[in-house]
């Protein structure tokens, strides 16, 4: 268990942000384990990566959160994105595709430039 | 953006931490508990769920702390911490916090004070549009002194001749008048301008209109004023309808036209002006001759020009240069040689910008201020080499649980800056509270003299700075000890041991203190030893039995005639009132603000070639002058009261004047006659010893009388003087009533005895205030020693509280240990005695023509030195005796 990667720095505002886009309204524990079903369990969020990164997130204004009441009646906070988060998202994800497919054109075997 | 958001954010975070606390635990609670329960859903047992979770979730005490550095600002925070550790601190040794705040104020507070003095005087700019550009032309002319008068026609010709460098010039004339309304009359400090003055300077009028460039250009023809602000409001009660209202100048009827602006207090720095007329109307109150606009030869007016954008000092004087060129040419008997230097504005404030005497007085009392800082930094400097020696200790336990060096030297500079703002604000409030009652001050007179030592942006800036640097001092020095401290060494020892370098520094601090404090007393000891010297003898006259008052039968608008009549009277009637020795009017009493001088034409003096007619300094008085004043007369006689219009003009004059101008001959029996006065011939009858009329220390000049009923011109300003049989104080308000009696309705001023009146600024004031500067900052120096020197003697004497123990065990008689602790102590005061006579000795040499005794004035140097010398001997012994009293068995167990 103990094995599985942290999320790397800068890639889980992404996760979250996304998270927040597909799944609405979401509380922090909500956010953790839609990022590790997703990785497919690859990756791990504990506290002390997940919880300053949502800090983060709402300090620059692109979720906002409030109080509510989970599925089975607990008290938590629940973060939903902003206009401005889901502008960033956008900005976000074509960097990212970008930056992968740079990469990816330098890994793949078979091409070579003429 | 997005950043600036997030700061701001962080920045509000610092505050309702609580708050924020409660809702991340509470955040982190439900998360848990959302991780357990999945848990036991997925079939885990409720023990094995809850490791689980805590296992997967991580610390939460470190991603609390990793949410909190996120949410707030780690530095501030660190910062808050620093200074409420240093607030506990202090507050746990509120002796310590004291003394080093009671030190650096008594350092601050003075530095400031003097220097909203020197602010005030030479900084602080005149209250006009771009003051940096105003400046003053002064005339040199061969064999005389500098001079700030000048000629109205010479004015014209500057003026007119100039304008390539300058904006433009105006020239202005200072005088006393009375200023009736409703038939009662008050003495006002007017100012004669030229009709640019006021565009000039830039300024608007608060009410009405100012004087128009028109005005002023004839003589006698424009009544006009323009009244000050704070004089609008004193007397007028601030009434809006006084623009056009009709009030009399010296008994002519003038129209008020405007009030200048608040805060406006005219162009010199010590003068608060009350009202402004066009300059051609200056013959109003008799001071000046009708003439006075073409007669080259009068110099009355001062000048000040603007300088043009872009021009600068150099290249205005070059200017003015081709102008003093033209003039000396084409008006050789008032101009020859005449050369116009020019200067600043603020440089001209105290006289003679080329001396250098306000930058010397200045500077003075600037260094004696900062001897007293750095007497106190040294004071602290000791003061927290001890503290920290203590603090050692706590400083190594602390690192060794885990604080950076670094952290830990945040500490101690938080904690400087924390005392040295405390010390800061006590002394900017020390220092106002002295400055405002230097302010305060009661000047020996009437006239209304402008001492305002407020504070403004430059002294704050001033105490703010000194406060940072002293801050940094008071923070590094024990910071730097921290950091060569080696941590298991002191862990392993006591903390109690002293080094060889640090007592070396401390006795070199002893040396210092006592030797700058002895400086000084000194100083101060000089200027005392001079006041006293001053008041005691030199003067020429005897001012003790003598009461003065002032009053000018004209401001009433009575005639030359009725006003002569008037004073003879009045002096025939204080003569036979009880208590009255004898009564005489002069116009000017010793070291008085009010002086007249003239130009003479001397017979039988050739003035060489070249040079203008000397200008000498004269008094107007009636008959009983020299029996009143006790002053002798060497030669010849006395005014008597036939000496009047009708009789012939006849002059007495001073040792110096016939010395000077009839070397070797006897001066009775000849003429001089005064440029003011040309249809006269004055025919010398007496010869009076020397008298200071003007301030104390140069050499006296030539001086001359004429009798008051042979005056040349309507002025009536009458100085009466009374010769008392018993002691003036308590025959002022007896004189008050008979006056009030004989002469119903007429003002009276600077009612006070002579002895009062010499305490002017070109009589006494300046060494009263000097021996009180001194004499205060001496008494700070001392007390500073006196905690220095006894708290450095009394730390070695408790260092070696072990090492007397041994000894005492050993066999060593109390009195040996005393010898011990005392030699040291003496050898260092001594050492500081030293350094401090010498440190004066070139401290009095550069005062020395402040002073009326010689520089090396032995009775002064002896006197402070033995007092330094004991007070400092008793800082030594309390200690000594006191290490001469321990137990040896106490001692050994100290540790």
């Amino acid at each position: 268990m103990g094995e599985k990667p942290d999320v790397w720095q800068g890639t889980l505002s992404v996760m979250v942000l996304k998270t927040l886009e597909t799944m609405g309204p979401l509380h922090g524990y909500g956010i953790a384990r839609r990022i590790e079903q997703t990785s497919g369990n690859l990756l791990s969020v504990n506290y002390g990566t997940l919880y300053p990164s949502l800090l983060k997130l709402e300090q620059e204004g692109y979720i906002a959160s409030e109080w509510g009441v989970s599925d089975n009646n607990r008290k938590a906070k629940y973060y939903r994105l902003t206009q401005a988060g889901r502008k960033q998202l956008k900005r976000e994800a074509r960097e990212w595709e970008q930056a992968t497919s740079i990469l990816a054109r330098f890994l793949s075997p078979g091409e070579k430039s003429s | 953006m997005r950043r600036m958001r997030a700061w701001c954010m962080r920045f509000a975070a610092l505050f309702r931490k609580e708050h924020h606390d409660r809702e991340l635990a509470e955040e982190l609670e439900s998360h848990l508990q959302m991780r357990i329960e999945d848990n036991l859903r997925a079939g885990m047992e409720p023990e094995e769920a809850r490791r689980q979770a805590l296992i997967k979730l991580g610390g939460i005490d470190q991603a609390k702390e990793k949410y909190r550095d996120r949410r707030g600002i780690p530095l501030f925070d660190a910062l808050l911490q620093d200074v409420r550790y240093g607030l506990r601190i202090l507050r746990k040794n509120p002796g310590f916090a004291s003394v080093v705040i009671l030190t650096l104020a008594l350092g601050i507070g003075p530095n400031t004070a003097i220097f909203s003095m020197v602010n005030s005087m030479l900084l602080r700019p005149l209250p006009v549009a771009d003051p940096t550009r105003i400046v003053e032309p002064f005339i040199q002319q061969r064999g005389s002194s500098l001079q700030q008068e000048f000629s109205v026609p010479d004015y014209r010709d500057i003026e007119s001749e100039s304008s390539d460098a300058f904006s433009g010039f105006m020239a202005q004339r200072e005088l006393v008048d009375g200023l009736g309304l409703n038939g009662k009359a008050e003495r006002v400090m007017d100012l004669y301008v030229t009709g640019n003055f006021f565009s000039l300077l830039g300024i608007k009028p608060a009410l009405g209109r100012f004087i128009l460039p028109s005005e002023g250009e004839r003589v006698l023809a424009d009544p006009v004023m323009v009244l000050s602000y704070s004089y609008w409001k004193t007397r007028f009660g601030g009434e809006l309808d006084i623009v056009g209202k009709i009030v009399s100048i010296d008994g002519q009827p003038v129209t008020v036209v405007g009030v200048a602006p608040e805060g406006f207090f005219g162009v010199s720095a010590w003068a608060n002006i009350q009202g402004y007329l066009p300059l051609g109307m200056a013959p109003i109150s008799g001071a000046d001759p009708n003439d006075f606009m073409t007669d080259r030869g009068y110099r009355a007016v001062t000048i000040l020009g603007r300088l043009r954008p872009g021009t600068n000092l150099r290249q205005a004087e070059a200017s003015l240069t081709v102008t003093a060129e033209r003039l000396s040419k084409d008006h050789a008997t008032e101009d020859a040689g005449l050369r116009l230097p020019l200067f600043p504005e603020p440089s001209t404030r105290l006289g003679d910008p080329r001396t250098g005497t306000p930058l010397l007085v200045s500077g003075l009392f600037f260094g004696l201020a900062a001897l007293v800082l750095l007497l106190a930094c040294m004071n602290l400097a000791n003061i927290l080499m001890m503290h920290a020696t203590v603090r050692q200790r706590e400083m190594a336990v602390r690192s060794a649980l885990g604080a950076g060096r670094g952290r830990l030297i945040r500490q101690l500079l938080t904690e400087g800056a924390l005392l040295a703002l405390a010390s800061g604000f006590a002394g900017i409030t020390l220092g106002w509270l002295a400055s405002s009652a230097a302010s305060s001050v009661h000047v020996e007179t009437d006239l209304p003299l402008r001492l305002d030592f407020s504070f403004d942006w430059r002294v704050l800036t001033y105490a703010l700075v000194s406060t940072l640097i002293v801050g940094v001092i008071v923070g590094v020095a024990p910071a730097i000890q921290v950091s060569r401290g080696n941590l298991s060494s002191i862990l392993h020892e006591s903390g109690r041991s002293t080094t060889g370098s640090g007592e070396r520094v401390r006795s070199a601090l002893v040396v210092a203190q006592v030797g700058g404090s002895l400086m000084l007393l000194i100083v101060a000891g000089l200027f005392t030893h001079s006041l006293s010297q001053a008041e005691r003898s030199n003067l020429g006259f005897d001012p003790n039995y003598v009461i003065n008052f002032t009053m000018d039968p004209l401001l009433t608008g009575s005639h030359r005639s009725q006003g002569t009549s008037y004073i003879k009277n009045l002096l025939d009637r204080l003569r036979v009132s009880p208590g009255v020795v004898s009564a005489t009017t002069a116009f000017s009493a010793p070291m008085s603000y009010m002086t007249i001088g003239d130009a003479l034409t001397i017979s039988g003096y050739e003035r060489p070639s070249g040079q203008p007619p000397p200008r000498v300094r004269y008094n107007m008085i009636s008959s009983d002058y020299f029996e009143t004043m006790r002053i002798v007369l060497t030669k010849g006689r006395s005014f008597t009261d036939a000496d009047d219009d009708s009789a012939d003009h006849v002059a007495i004059v001073n040792e110096a004047f016939a010395k000077r101008y009839w070397p070797g001959q006897d001066p009775i029996g000849r003429t001089f006659k005064m440029a003011s006065d040309p249809q006269h011939t004055a025919r010398v009858i007496g010869v009076a010893a020397d008298v200071r009329y003007q301030d104390v220390t140069s050499p006296i000049d030539p001086y001359f009388y004429v009798p008051f009923l042979q005056r040349a011109w309507d002025d009536s300003w009458e100085t009466v003087q009374i010769r008392t049989a018993r002691s003036p104080e308590t025959m002022i308000p007896e004189l008050e009533h008979v006056l009030a009696s004989i002469a119903p309705g007429q003002p009276v001023w600077d009612v006070q005895t002579m002895n009062q009146a010499l305490y002017t600024l070109p009589g006494l004031l300046i060494f009263q205030a000097g021996a009180g500067l001194a004499a205060f900052l001496g008494a700070i120096g001392l007390i500073l020693t006196i905690v220095g020197v006894y708290g450095v003697n009394s730390y070695a004497a408790s260092q070696k509280t072990r090492e007397i123990g041994i000894r005492m065990a050993l066999g060593a008689r109390p009195a040996e240990i005393r010898k011990m602790i005392l030699r040291r102590g003496i050898l260092t005061v001594c050492i500081g005695l030293i350094v401090g006579l010498a440190a004066a000795f070139a401290a009095a040499r550069v005062i020395g023509r402040f002073l009326i005794v010689p520089p090396t004035d032995p009775p002064t140097y002896l006197i402070v030195s033995v007092v330094l010398a004991l007070v400092a001997l008793v800082a030594c012994y309390i200690p000594a005796r006191r290490a001469m009293r321990v137990d040896p068995m106490v001692a050994l167990r100290h540790e």
